[in-house]
C-alpha cells in the first residue's frame, strides 16, 4: 500500500450505510413522517455519489441498499418496534442530517452526534402536570365554566395514571386507551350525577380525552398520501381511525355502565 | 370571553407540546399557531358561517402558519402543524356520536349525523394540508427553477 496524499478522504461507505439506518430508524422510532424518512436516508446514501442508492421505509420498518460495481453491494434492512412520539428528537435528527449533507460535519463525527443524541425530553413530573393542565384547558375552550375545568383536570389525572401503568407494564395502546377513556367518562358522569348537578358532560369528556385523540397519526397519514406513499398513508390512517374507536368505546361503555349502576340504586 | 378562549388555547397547545416533547425555543410559536387557529375557528361558528368552511379556512390558516414559522426557523413543518391543528380535531363531534349511539332512546339517526360530521371536519383538515403542503412545495420549486 502506498500512501498517496493527494487521495481524497477514503471514505467507509459501511459506516455511510450504518449512519443513514440510525439516522432513519432515529427519526421513525420519533413519529416522523415516512417521506420524511426517506427523503433523509437517501441525502445521506447520495453523498457517496453511487449508481444506485435506495431507500424504503414502512411505518414498521426500514430497506437500504448501497450498489456499486467497483465496491459492491451494501445492503442493510432493520424491523423498528416500539414507537415513542417525540417532535423534538425529529428537529434535532434532521439537523444533524443537513449539516452532514452540506459538508459541515464529517462522517465521523455525524455518526457520533447520532449515537450520543440526548433525546429532548422533559422530566417526567413536567409531562404530568402538562397532561392535567391540557385537559382542563381543553375542558374550558369547548365551552366550560370553571367548575368543569377542576373536574377535568381530575380526569386528566386518570390519563397520568394510564401513562404510568404503561411504563410498566407496556400494554396494548388500545387496551389502555379504552381503559383511560373508560374511567374519564365513569368519573365526569359520577360527578354529574353525585356532586355537581349543573356539569356540562360534553365539554368536560371531550376535552379530557382531547389528549388521546390521533391528531398526530392523522396529520402525519395525510401527509404521506400526499407525499404518494399510500401504503404507509393509509397504515396511519386506520392507526388514527383505530385509536379514535378505542376512545369513542371506552367513553360509550363508561357511561352507560355509570347510568346503569345510578338507575340500579 | 374571548380572552378566555386565546389564554386557554394557548395553555392548552403549549402544554400538549411538552407532551409530545417539542423543545423549548418552539414552544411559544407552537402556542401561538394552536390559539390563532382556534380564535379564528371560534369567532366564524360565532358569526355563523358554514360548518365546513369554518374548520377548513381555520385549518388553512393553521397549516399556512406553521409552513411559514418552519422556513422562518429552519425546523420540520410537523413541529408546529401537530400542535396546531390539536384543538381543531373534532373530539366533540365524536364525544356525540358515541352519546347518541348508546343513551339516547332512538338516538340512532342523531349518531349517524354526527358520524358523518366528524367526518366532514377530519376530511376538510386534510384537504386544508394536502393544499397548502402543495401549494408551498410548488412556490419554492418556481423560486428555485427562476434563481437557476
Amino acid at each position: 500500500m502506498k500512501s498517496d496524499s493527494k487521495k481524497p478522504e477514503v471514505i467507509d461507505y459501511h459506516l455511510v450505510a450504518d449512519t443513514a439506518m440510525l439516522a432513519g430508524e432515529m427519526m421513525l422510532v420519533a413519529g416522523a413522517e415516512t417521506y420524511r424518512v426517506e427523503d433523509t436516508i437517501s441525502r445521506i446514501l447520495k453523498t457517496t455519489n453511487f449508481a444506485r442508492c435506495d431507500a424504503f421505509v414502512v411505518t414498521t420498518g426500514i430497506m437500504l441498499t448501497l450498489e456499486d460495481w467497483q465496491i459492491g453491494t451494501i445492503s442493510l434492512n432493520r424491523r423498528v418496534g416500539e414507537k415513542q412520539t417525540n417532535l423534538g428528537n425529529i428537529e434535532k435528527i434532521n439537523d444533524i442530517s443537513r449539516k452532514y449533507c452540506s459538508g459541515e460535519l464529517t462522517l465521523k463525527e455525524t455518526f457520533h452526534q447520532l449515537k450520543h443524541m440526548n433525546s429532548v425530553s422533559y422530566p417526567d413530573w413536567l409531562t404530568y402536570i402538562a397532561l392535567v393542565l391540557c385537559s382542563s384547558c381543553f375542558a374550558v375552550i369547548l365551552g366550560g365554566t370553571a367548575t368543569e375545568f377542576w373536574v377535568a383536570g381530575f380526569n386528566g389525572l386518570f390519563i397520568v395514571l394510564g401513562r404510568m401503568i404503561n411504563k410498566k407494564l407496556k400494554l396494548n395502546s388500545f387496551v389502555l386507551n379504552l381503559f383511560t377513556s373508560y374511567l374519564i367518562a365513569f368519573s365526569s358522569f359520577f360527578f354529574q350525577s353525585t356532586v355537581f348537578p349543573k356539569l356540562l358532560l360534553e365539554p368536560l369528556i371531550a376535552g379530557s380525552v382531547m389528549v388521546l385523540l390521533p391528531g398526530m397519526a392523522m396529520t402525519t397519514g395525510i401527509r404521506d398520501t400526499l407525499e404518494g406513499d399510500f401504503m404507509s398513508g393509509s397504515a396511519r390512517m386506520i392507526e388514527a381511525f383505530v385509536i379514535a374507536a378505542s376512545i369513542a368505546v371506552g367513553i360509550g361503555v363508561g357511561l352507560s355502565s355509570c347510568s346503569a349502576f345510578f338507575s340500579f340504586f | 370571553m374571548i380572552f378566555v378562549h386565546a389564554i386557554g388555547s394557548y395553555c392548552a397547545v403549549i402544554a400538549f407540546c411538552i407532551i409530545l416533547c417539542v423543545p423549548k425555543k418552539y414552544l411559544n410559536l407552537s402556542g401561538i399557531v394552536g390559539a390563532v387557529g382556534w380564535l379564528i375557528y371560534t369567532w366564524m361558528t360565532d358569526h355563523s358561517f358554514n360548518e365546513m368552511l369554518n374548520m377548513f379556512l381555520a385549518a388553512l390558516i393553521v397549516s399556512v402558519m406553521s409552513h411559514i414559522f418552519a422556513r422562518w426557523k429552519k425546523a420540520p413543518v410537523t413541529l408546529f402543524l401537530i400542535p396546531g391543528l390539536l384543538p381543531l380535531v373534532p373530539g366533540i363531534g365524536m364525544y356525540r356520536m358515541v352519546y347518541y349511539f348508546l343513551l339516547e332512546d332512538n338516538g340512532g339517526s342523531m349518531a349517524s349525523y354526527y358520524f358523518v360530521y366528524t367526518l366532514q371536519m377530519a376530511g376538510m383538515i386534510a384537504i386544508a394540508i394536502f393544499i397548502t403542503d402543495t401549494f408551498f412545495k410548488a412556490f419554492f420549486r418556481l423560486k428555485n427553477t427562476a434563481a437557476k
